[in-house]
């Protein structure tokens, strides 16, 4: 690990009256998974539109591989992968098409070769002139994971990447995510999954109320809270987990 | 990891032009109705051109069809895209929002073009209409002005509404009441009160600027005050509808 891809440094944003992120702070490093966990209205999905820079903070700062994305916004945007919640491409084009058209919205010049080669990377060497809406869930988070990665930035944010993917599906990204650290890639992961924080994150922060409550390592998060009678109250199987925590610090009740 | 470098402008308007232009191509059904529908009511209105003029049918066909490609193409493939979150992936993607909104606006100028020229050919073709040089020329180049009137109107719709059913209902619930009361209207079916009322609406102006068109020896200080009537509703829709849009459908 070496320098950070991204720097969040007290940000605020405000709808309205409301403040859904108060101040947050974190930075993200090369070659690291860092995880951002929360319960729903958290405000993980405002911090990471904000990031993305689809929406823009009340106040703080944003650093993408050492662009600001208030002041160089499209510069901060070139020099990250996103895949979205929901993927999200046309219906009409095929996946070849796709590939090459955000291809050359990144600038990246792609042979029939390389093309050939990243569709048989993703395991869809035969399935390039399938439109998108034809692949599976496992093959479409597939396609868009590759998307994020055509310009080789050295930022990658995955927004719930795994949700509604099988356990084979979701291994296969694992891998495909630990291959990108061991790249040099920065990848910001925000999950509902803690056997997937704990999996793959290197690091990672608790958010609730718009704050960030707790950061730290998997393995260092349940030491340093496993006597904390919330966490301990919420232990099912006697031996402590990260969800434990996660419920201990965020509390046991169902946010809408 | 070293930092990424922005693509030129170019590259990423050629990329958004070739997938913008496969999108429109492979929805041929509306692609289709847009081109066919106005070709239709000029067949239909063959015995109608030495009573009205060639100009008159002309202008009219044209109308509806520029109607349909923004009432009906434009705002309705906005909308969809929209709510399925195509455009939230590409505003997070380094391409300026400027650049998705003209590659859009390529593909319905390139259907203004083709509508314009199947009008055309079936106004030679069954009802016999022949123009010159010039009033073919004029005359596409006031399809494009009346295009950008119900681009603008398509965009305020969209900018409006930002559930894409209910864009889709109300775009066409325009579309017919546009369509009807304009083309009736014009004829004077409805009366004199709705005859001069639509004489100066969306409809009747741009009607009036592509009959003028026709006959570049026609243009007089009425089919001037069309052209100021057809671009000050033009700019009026196209701001309102750039205010008002959001690129996300959610509220």
């Amino acid at each position: 690990m070496d320098q950070p891809v991204l720097e969040v440094t007290g940000l605020t944003i405000r709808y309205g009256s409301f403040e859904a992120v108060k101040g947050v702070t974190f930075s993200v490093n090369a070659g690291e998974i860092f995880g951002l966990l929360g319960p729903n209205g958290a405000g993980k999905t405002s911090t990471l539109s904000a990031v993305e820079g689809l929406l823009l903070p009340a106040a703080g700062r944003i650093v993408v591989g050492g662009n600001d994305t208030i002041k160089h916004p499209r510069q901060a945007r070139a020099n990250m992968g996103v895949q979205l919640q929901a993927t999200s491409f046309q219906p009409e084009l095929t996946v070849r098409e796709i590939i090459r058209l955000y291809a050359g919205i990144y600038g990246v010049n792609l042979s029939n070769e390389n093309l050939q080669e990243i569709l048989t990377s993703i395991k869809l060497k035969d399935d390039g002139a399938k439109r998108f809406g034809q692949l599976s869930g496992g093959q479409q988070q597939r396609v868009s994971l590759v998307i994020a990665m055509i310009h080789q930035p050295p930022l990658v944010l995955l927004d719930e990447p795994t949700t509604g993917l099988d356990p084979q599906s979701r291994r296969q990204l694992w891998e495909r995510m630990e291959y990108l650290r061991g790249r040099g890639h920065g990848i910001l992961l925000t999950t509902h999954s803690m056997e997937e924080a704990e999996a793959v994150c290197d690091r990672l922060a608790i958010i609730d109320h718009g704050q960030i409550v707790v950061t730290g390592t998997p393995a260092g998060l349940i030491e340093s809270n496993r006597d904390r009678q919330e966490v301990i109250q919420a232990s099912r199987r006697g031996k402590i987990t990260l969800e434990d925590v996660f419920i201990g610090l965020t509390g046991q009740e169902i946010r809408s | 990891m070293n930092s990424v470098t922005l693509p030129s402008n170019q590259v990423v308007l050629r990329s958004l032009l070739r997938a913008d232009f496969t999108t429109q191509w492979r929805n041929r059904k509306s692609f289709i109705l847009i081109l066919i529908v106005p070709v239709i009511i000029l067949i239909s209105w063959k015995g109608l051109v030495d009573k009205f003029g060639g100009a008159f049918i002309l202008g009219n066909c044209i109308t509806v069809g520029l109607t349909a490609i923004g009432l009906m193409g434009y705002s309705n493939s906005i909308a969809r895209d929209r709510e399925k979150g195509i455009f939230q992936r590409l505003r997070v993607s380094p391409v300026a929002p400027g650049s998705i909104m003209v590659s859009r606006l390529c593909v319905q100028m390139a259907m203004i073009l083709l509508m314009t020229t199947a009008v055309f050919f079936g106004g030679y073709y069954f009802d016999g209409i022949t123009l010159s040089a010039t009033s073919y020329f004029l005359g596409y180049l006031s399809a494009f002005v009346g295009g950008w009137l119900y681009l603008g109107l398509g965009q305020m719709v969209v900018g409006l509404i930002r559930n894409a059913e209910t864009v889709h209902s109300t775009s066409r619930l325009i579309y017919f009441v546009f369509i009807m009361v304009g083309m009736f209207g014009e004829l004077g079916v409805l009366g004199k009160q709705i005859g001069d009322l639509v004489k100066w609406s969306p409809y009747g102006s741009v009607n009036r600027i592509l009959a003028s068109s026709f006959k570049p020896g026609g243009w007089d200080q009425t089919s001037f005050l069309a052209l100021g009537v057809t671009v000050g509703y033009a700019l009026i829709f196209s701001a309102l509808g750039i205010r008002w849009f959001r690129w996300n459908a959610s509220k």
